[in-house]
């Protein structure tokens, strides 16, 4: 018989090569655990398509939301306003960022927006004209619909940019006419801001998502197929097969967890081919060092997908507890959208869980090429979090198995 | 002939699970070679016992040695020891018969060219050589069965749990494993047999242990326990010994998700 760690290392292996046999031969698994990625990314890629070079202008669109309907009400029928509405008409089709519609009155405007067929309207007040002429700040008032606030924001944000690229222009040639010899355009904006980007290429949303997508796939992998491998053993009897067996536990654990982070490894890897392929997301970074990072990030939760699963009777009670565990941490770990947009104290709690560390890192190594020294944090996190959980694990797992 | 010699000796083996005490302090001794056949009503205790001794589970007070080696302590060596098969199949439905057996077998350090011919012998002496590349799922209950015994003999045990091994069989497949039973012990195996088909304890039984609430309350030779309780049939000694109540009340009752098995 073979003995120590040895032994110890072959009885992983042989545990990991029946789990992996296993799963290869439930075909309709191996069918979905290949489709899922698939349409998981399609879905998310299709809904967050690239973006262009932000600059309503160049012709270029910078929002995902093209043409969107928009009124406008001309209140004041001077001839400053209708210059001015009639510039943003002329930007709005250019751009192709809004469809715009005219409008007798604010309330026929406002019974549009609520029955969704306007996305916002923007009112000319009467008096435009004669502040202008007065010499005096003239206003327009812009209202979105405000059951969708990211859209709300897009579009509030768009037509501020509209306005003041007509503000900016009006600038300089109310300056120009001063005639002081004084180039208009310095006066009207002495400071202009450049942008220089960190990665070369333009900016891509799903750059963002992609890494975020990859580690919670691999972990999702192992959390829900780890707790299912555990139980489906005790429910099928064969776990009392592995345990009369003269092998050690940790052994079978641990063969079962790499089973599993071999699955949850290939998921992520097609999602990171899909990402690059599909929607242009590159990586820049060390393929060996995005490998560490997600192993940790396995490693960090199977010591927990063992806990629950050790504690749970049957499969469908693991299976409940690790959706749990699992649907949360898609919004709390800046994996869909960025961290900061949660309130303090839910920022909070996504920090203390280690996806949010694996996405991090990820997200720094494939798009700025981030160093080990500069993810070192994240790792140091994950990897504590890896000794912490499995060293809990592993002894909860025997002394469970041998009630 | 040399002197027989007790593989497995009990001492105050107890299992408790918070109140309910589900094995209480039995004393027992296996002889070599000999199958030992353990009878009890429905929660009596049995599969308990039987999962304390085969190391899958703590006991909660004393101790038992298999072949001298203490189940607390020397766990390993004890599992080498024995062989389990369960009233559940210890098998991969997906995976074929050779596939699941390769598996174990190299679980119990088995492995290469002795490993498959091994495989090989024991597929032949369950008569299923023609399906022995086909998944286990697609095998009827006997096959399967005969696969799972095989299983439990691969690395060559030199004591055998049987836990329920012909429930759900038809007939022949009883025969067949009534036959490989006195097979193997007649090869020198010790097999410890549960079953509440008393005809089967008691035509392969040499002798007999019947727990009751926990506690053993008679073991014999089957012809022993006949005469001293005045019947011909074991079931009549049975019912005799742990009365004809049905078994539903709260205290035979283990805990959910205590048990593996059946009580």
């Amino acid at each position: 018989m073979r003995n120590g760690l040895f032994q110890d290392i072959q009885t992983t292996l042989l545990v990991t090569q029946k789990d992996l046999l296993d799963f290869w031969k439930a075909k309709m698994l191996v069918a979905f655990f290949m489709i899922m990625p698939i349409l998981f990314m399609s879905m998310f890629g299709f809904m967050f398509p690239q973006t262009g070079e932000s600059n309503p202008f160049s012709g270029k669109v910078s929002t995902p939301y093209k043409n969107a309907p928009i009124g406008i009400v001309l209140e004041d029928q001077g001839p400053f306003a209708l210059q001015v509405a009639d510039q943003f008409r002329e930007m709005s089709s250019s751009t192709g960022l809004f469809k715009v519609q005219d409008f007798a009155s604010f309330e026929s405007a406002r019974e549009q927006i609520v029955s969704g067929n306007l996305k916002g309207v923007v009112v000319i007040p009467v008096g435009f004209t004669e502040a202008f002429n007065s010499q005096r700040q003239a206003t327009v008032i812009i209202t979105v619909d405000d059951t969708n606030p990211q859209i709300a924001s897009i579009i509030y944000s768009e037509a501020t940019s509209i306005f003041k690229a007509i503000s900016d222009g009006l600038s300089v040639s109310l300056i120009a006419k001063m005639d002081n010899g004084v180039d208009p355009s310095f006066v009207s904006k002495p400071i202009s801001v450049e942008n220089r980007d960190l990665i070369a290429g333009t900016a891509n949303t799903f750059q963002f998502l992609a890494p975020g997508f990859i580690a919670l796939t691999a972990v999702m992998g192992v959390l829900s197929g780890l707790g299912a491998a555990i139980s489906r053993e005790k429910e099928q009897g064969t776990m009392d097969g592995l345990m009369v067996a003269p092998v050690s536990r940790y052994s079978i654990v641990v063969g079962k967890i790499l089973a599993q982070t071999v699955r949850g490894l290939i998921q992520g890897f097609m999602i990171l081919i899909i990402s690059m392929f599909l929607f242009g997301v590159r990586v820049y970074g060390n393929p060996l060092l995005m490998m560490l990072v997600m192993l940790l990030g396995v490693a960090s939760f199977s010591g927990i997908g063992i806990i629950v699963t050790s504690m749970a009777a049957e499969q469908e009670t693991a299976q409940m507890m690790m959706m749990m565990l699992q649907f949360p941490m898609m919004f709390l770990c800046g994996i869909v959208f960025p961290i900061e947009q949660l309130p303090n104290w839910l920022q909070a709690v996504g920090k203390l869980l280690p996806l949010y560390y694996a996405a991090d890192a990820l997200r720094k190594i494939m798009v700025l090429n981030a160093s080990f020294s500069q993810v070192f944090l994240d790792i140091g996190v994950l990897g504590i979090y890896s000794v912490v959980t499995m060293g809990m694990a592993m002894p909860i797992f025997r002394k469970v198995m041998r009630r | 002939m040399g002197e027989k010699k007790a593989v497995i000796v009990t001492e105050n083996l107890t299992k408790r699970f918070k109140d309910f005490t589900a094995v209480d302090h039995i004393n027992l001794e296996v002889m070599e070679g000999e199958i030992f056949g353990f009878l009890g009503p429905n929660g009596a205790g049995k599969s308990t016992a039987i999962r304390m001794l085969t190391t899958l589970s703590e006991p909660s007070e004393g101790t038992a040695k298999i072949e001298g080696y203490d189940i607390r302590h020397q766990s390993d060596e004890v599992r080498k020891r024995i062989g389990l098969v369960a009233e559940k199949l210890i098998l991969y439905p997906r995976l074929t018969a050779v596939e699941n057996l390769m598996f174990f077998g190299q679980l119990y350090g088995l492995n290469g060219t002795y490993l498959r011919q091994r495989i090989d012998d024991l597929v032949k002496m369950v008569r299923l050589e023609a399906f022995k590349n086909m998944p286990i799922g697609g095998y009827s209950s006997g096959m399967r069965q005969r696969i799972n015994i095989m299983r439990g003999l691969l690395h060559n045990p030199d004591i055998l749990f049987l836990d329920e091994p012909t429930a759900l069989l038809d007939p022949q497949s009883i025969q067949f494993v009534h036959d490989l039973i006195r097979e193997l012990n007649e090869a020198g195996k010790t097999i410890i047999l549960t079953t509440h088909i008393m005809e089967e304890a008691d035509q392969l039984s040499s002798t007999i242990g019947i727990i009751d609430h926990g506690k053993m309350i008679a073991v014999d030779t089957p012809a022993e326990l006949k005469s001293k309780n005045g019947s011909e049939s074991l079931l009549e000694v049975f019912l005799k010994l742990t009365g004809r109540d049905l078994r539903d009340s709260a205290s035979n009752r283990v805990p959910m998700g205590m048990m593996r098995g059946p009580a």
